[in-house]
This record gives structure tokens, sequence and C-alpha cells, in this order.
């Protein structure tokens, strides 16, 4: 009978002790599960003959991605640790080889996206007159000699390089590198940076386009006649030439605009800030002038012997100034 | 016996009440005038006499008549009207928890009530402000003033950086001249500021009103409380930032346009201030059907 209580008592307080510290125990997150690995990954390669001027839609989810242009009619694509992929080809030229194709998941399952790939590197050798159309999850990319690039991630930087005819690039969490590439240019970061070495257009009427929330922008011998930069609290830095009849405009709310400009320059310019100041190392006349205290400021004049290009700069809370190359 | 004398059946009748007055009439002319009948009802009523008493127990025990029941029900609801109410309400417990399925529903829902609110009450994760106070005592001649984040940006290393704590000071706070005793209700600790809330309130200048209308359907179609595998915590405190300097620059300009209408370069930088806004929206919003479409 004893033993019976004993057990008894001993039940109840085991039942308090336990319940009273599920109670104070903050609700816990179970811990993270690792990252799924699909069933059957390993290294694959595969190759496909195509045209040479294709349109390749690539969809990785995660992994190094490498994309380089090589100057034959095939496309060979290396996963190493991912899973067993395959081709598909969704269109065919008039010769009967492909002109787009994109690639599947040989294991399909369902609820996932099965046209998505992945792995620990994922490298693809494409004919040079390729468009790749590009969408990946968490990935670093870096593309190099193709034709044309249109890319879209969510995280992860993106390294483009040698694009001869455009770029399109969006990512929200990484940064965008441009190094000598041509055509229309388009890129977005939410919170990266954006960095352009060496582009201009391949066409006339090729327009930039540089936007960023948190992130800087910085280009270097941009040649486009047409510029456009904002960014909302980064800053924003131009080192190059201005181009006769070109427009340039950069704007940023939170951050400094910053130009490095050959002393030669001649063009007209339109600043607008309010807290911060404007200064400029080149020859400089005033058009008109608006710079009383606690409102907003804005000067319009001439650098140089002035000209038919135009620069725009507008910040709300930084400074903008111009230096000599 | 005449040969227009009464059925045994109606005389029956007759003494059971059952005939319709100008039957009886004619019966009770009848029996005054027949001898027979006379006798018949006689007989008919000293065989009631014998048989009523006989069954009257079993029958008043089986059917209670029609008086019984009024009179029960009338002494139910006497009984009911002079209740006190909380034998009431345990009435209607009981007879609600007399079915073991309610009463196993009712205890599930005091056990999640008692589930909810402890799990309301735990402190939340991450926090980034403390949002506050929004008083309830509004009267029609009231003053709102609407506290902005202040963006002061300092330089740090020849950039400018605005300090999120800074920024996620942003406080609304209503006041009163007529009631100047404000009513705070408790601090919540949340993630998310204020920034989507409309910018201003009435009287857009020209041009004005699609932007916001634009922005508020944003709003609800983005949400404040985005899914965490959308937007990072770091990504957040940015997000946050970014929108209150946005804020900020609206507020600005718009001063300055109410001001000088005829300020063309404050009008586009408003302009670009709310569509920066428009933007930074549209990309949560991108950003999700991107993450969407890669599952």
């Amino acid at each position: 009978m004893t033993t019976i209580r004993y057990k008894f008592v001993l039940a109840v307080l085991t039942a308090a002790v336990s319940g009273a510290l599920s109670l104070s125990t903050p609700g816990q997150t179970p811990p993270p599960m690792p990252p799924h690995r699909l069933e059957a990954a390993g290294t694959y390669e595969r190759a496909i003959a195509v045209a040479p001027t294709l349109n390749l839609t690539l969809c990785v989810t995660e992994g190094n991605l490498k994309v380089n242009g090589w100057n034959r009619n095939e496309v060979r694509l290396f996963v190493e640790d991912g899973p067993k992929f395959s081709f598909k080809v969704i269109d065919k030229g008039a010769g009967g080889q492909p002109v787009w194709i994109s690639t599947t998941n040989a294991a399909p399952r369902p609820g996932v996206n099965n046209d998505c790939i992945s792995g620990r590197a994922v490298e693809i050798d494409v004919p040079l007159g390729t468009s790749l159309n590009l969408s990946g999850k968490a990935i670093d990319a870096q593309i190099d000699g193709i034709r044309k690039v249109e890319v879209k991630t969510v995280g992860g930087d993106i390294n483009i390089r040698n694009i001869k005819e455009g770029v399109k690039a969006n990512t929200y969490e990484g940064d965008v590198i441009v190094e000598e590439s041509w055509g229309q240019v388009a890129l977005e970061s939410s919170t990266g940076n954006i960095v352009v070495v060496d582009s201009g257009p391949s066409d006339i009427g090729d327009t930039f386009k540089a936007k960023t929330n948190s992130g800087a922008v910085s280009l270097t011998r941009v040649t486009h006649r047409a510029i456009e930069v904002n960014s909302i609290s980064g800053s924003v830095y131009f080192s190059g030439d201005l181009k006769n009849g070109g427009t340039y405009a950069f704007g940023t709310s939170n951050g400094i605009i910053r130009l490095a400009l050959p002393p030669t320059t001649a063009c007209k310019i339109a600043a607008t800030f309010t807290s911060g100041g404007f200064d400029s190392e080149l020859p400089f006349s005033i058009d008109t002038e608006n710079v009383a205290p606690d409102e907003l400021k804005s000067v319009v004049g001439r650098l140089g012997s002035g000209g038919d290009a135009l620069l725009k700069l507008t910040t709300v809370a930084g400074m903008i100034g111009i230096k000599k190359q | 016996m005449n040969t227009n004398c009464l059925d045994i059946g109606i005389i029956q009748a007759f003494l059971d009440g059952e005939l319709p007055v100008d039957e009886v009439t004619r019966v009770s002319d009848h029996i005054g005038n027949c001898n027979s009948c006379a006798m018949l009802l006689s007989e008919a009523e000293e065989e009631n006499s014998v048989v009523f008493p006989a069954l009257a127990r079993e029958m008043d025990s089986m059917v209670p008549t029609q008086r019984l029941w009024a009179r029960i029900n009338d002494s139910i609801q006497v009984e009911k009207a002079s209740a006190p109410w909380y034998r009431k309400i345990y009435g209607i417990l009981a007879a609600g928890l007399a079915s073991p399925s309610i009463a196993m529903a009712a205890g599930l829902l005091i056990v999640g009530s008692f589930l909810a609110v402890f799990l309301l009450n735990r402190p939340t994760a991450p926090v980034f402000e403390v949002a506050a106070n929004r008083s309830t005592a509004v009267t029609p001649d009231s003053e709102t003033r609407e506290i902005l984040p202040i963006a002061a940006a300092v330089e740090n290393g020849g950039e400018h950086v605005a300090p999120a704590s800074r920024i996620a000071q942003a406080a609304v706070q209503t006041a009163s001249y007529r009631t100047p005793r404000i009513r705070v209700e408790r601090a919540v600790y949340t993630t998310a500021t204020q920034p989507n809330a409309p910018v201003q309130d009435a009287g857009y200048l020209p041009g004005e009103e699609s932007y916001v209308r634009t922005i508020a359907s944003l709003n609800k179609s983005v949400g404040t409380d985005q899914d965490p595998s959308v937007m990072r915590a770091s990504e957040r405190v940015s997000y946050e930032r970014d929108m209150a300097v946005v804020d900020l620059t609206i507020k600005k300009m718009r001063e300055t346009v109410k001001q000088d209408p005829k300020n063309d370069t404050a009008k586009q930088m408003l302009t670009a201030a709310y569509q920066n806004k428009i933007d930074l929206l549209n990309s949560v919003a991108q950003k999700e059907e991107l993450v969407a479409s890669l599952r």
C-alpha cells in the first residue's frame, strides 16, 4: 500500500514539474531542418546540340552558378552534388536544331517547381549567341561572354561580364556587378550595391538604368547617353565622360552624389538638395540659384562652356560633389 | 314508445354534453314529452353514476385533463419567474452540458482560451521598436499630430548612414485639446513601424491622390507582417529604414509645395518620393511572387 502511495505521489510530482517547465519555457521553435538535398544527388553532366542563336531558360534554386559562352553550337551542363536533370526542348529552328531550351528535373516531385535545378556547383557552357533567362533563389551567379542576359534572383551576388546586347538583372539581397557589357542595361537591387565598369550602348537609343533601395551605385566609364540612377538611402558615384546630347539623372533621398568628370566637361546642370551642400571643382556658372536656408535649394547653371548634355542631380538629405578626373 | 324516440347514443351524447345547442334544445323538449325516452335517460344517468367513480382514479392518472395541464404550466411559469438569476444560468448550463459532446467542446474551448492567453502574452522575438500609444479619446474638434520618423543622417566615413535606431522611434500621438488627459495604451512590442500608413489624411495636392490611392492598395496587398522566408530581419530593418526615409521626404516636399505651390522642383521631388514608395512596396510584392514561383 505504501509503495502504491509513493508511486502515485511521484507521478503527480513529475507531472507537475513537467507542466510547469512547459509553461515557463517561451515558445521554442524547432531547430532548423538541414538543407534539403534531393534524392539521388550526385555529379551529372549532359550536353545537347543547339542552334548558334539560342534562348536558354534556366532556374537554379541554390549553388554557385557559372555560365560561360563558348564558340560551339552545343550546351553542356555540369552539376555537382545535385539532382539528376535533363534538357527540355521548347522550340526548334528551321534547321531542326533547338533554338529554345530549358532544364528540368529528371525525377519530378509533386508540389515543387521541377524546372529548377540545384547543386553545390552548376556550370553551363553555351553558344556565344545565347540569350539567357535565369531565375534563382539563393545563388551566386557568374555570367560571362554571351549575347544577352536577364537575371532575377532572390538572394546572392550577380556578376555579369562581357555581354554584347543587353543586361537586365534584379536581385533582392545581393550585389550586382557588371563589367564590359553593352546594350540596354537595367539593374536593380533591394539591399545590395550596384557596380558597373565599362558599359555602353550597342545600338542607338540604348539606355542605362540602375536602382537600389539601400545600397550604393557606382558607375565607371559608362557611356550610355541616357543614364538614370536612383537610390533611397544609398550613395551614387559616377566617373566618366558625359556625352554630348546625353541626359544624366542621379538621385538619392538620403545619400551623397559624387561625380568625377574630365576637366573639359561641358553640360547644363540642375542640382537640388536640402540639408547638404553643392560643391564643384570644375568651372561652374550659375543661371538661377535658390539657396535660402531651411528650404529646398536648387542651383541651375553650366559646367564648362555649357553644351547639350543635361546633368540632373537630386538629393534630399545628402550633399553633391563634382570633382576633376 | 314513440316512433320518434331518441337513440340511446344521442341520449348518451346528451349526457356527455357533446351535442350542439339546438340539438340539446330539441332533445330536452322531446324528453319532456316522451316517457320512454325519459326512462332511457334516467337509466343512462344511473349507469354513468356507477361507472365513472370506479374509473375516475385510473382515468385521472393516465390522461390528465386540459385543466390539469394548464395548472402545471402556470405553476412552472410562476416558479421560473420567481427564480434568482444564478439559478437560471445554472439551469441553462446544466441543460447544455447534459450532452457529453457539448461538455467536451466546452472543455476544449476553455483549454484553448488559456493557451491563447498564454501565447499572446509571450514576448515576441526580435524587437526593433516600441510602437506606441494611439489615443482613443478623440473628439470631433481634436487635433491629430503625426510625428514622422527622424531620419537624421550622420556622416560615417564619408557616407550618410541613417541610424535605424533613431528612425525606429517613429510614433504616432494623438492629442485632444478638450480632454488634455491622454489615455495611453500598453506599449506593443513589434517589428513593424507604421511606414505604410497613409502619409496624409486629407487635402491632396494636385496629382497626389492617385499616388496615395496606389500606395494604399499596395499596402493592403503587401501587408506589414511578411513571411519570414520572404524578408529576413536584416532586410526588414533596411526596408523600414528606407520607408522612413521616403516618408520623411514626402513630408518635407509636401510642406514645401504647400508653402509654394509654384515650386516645380519640390513637386518633382514629391512625385519621385511617392514613386520610390510605390517601388519599395512593389519590390516586396514581386519578391514574394518570385519566392513562391521557385518553391
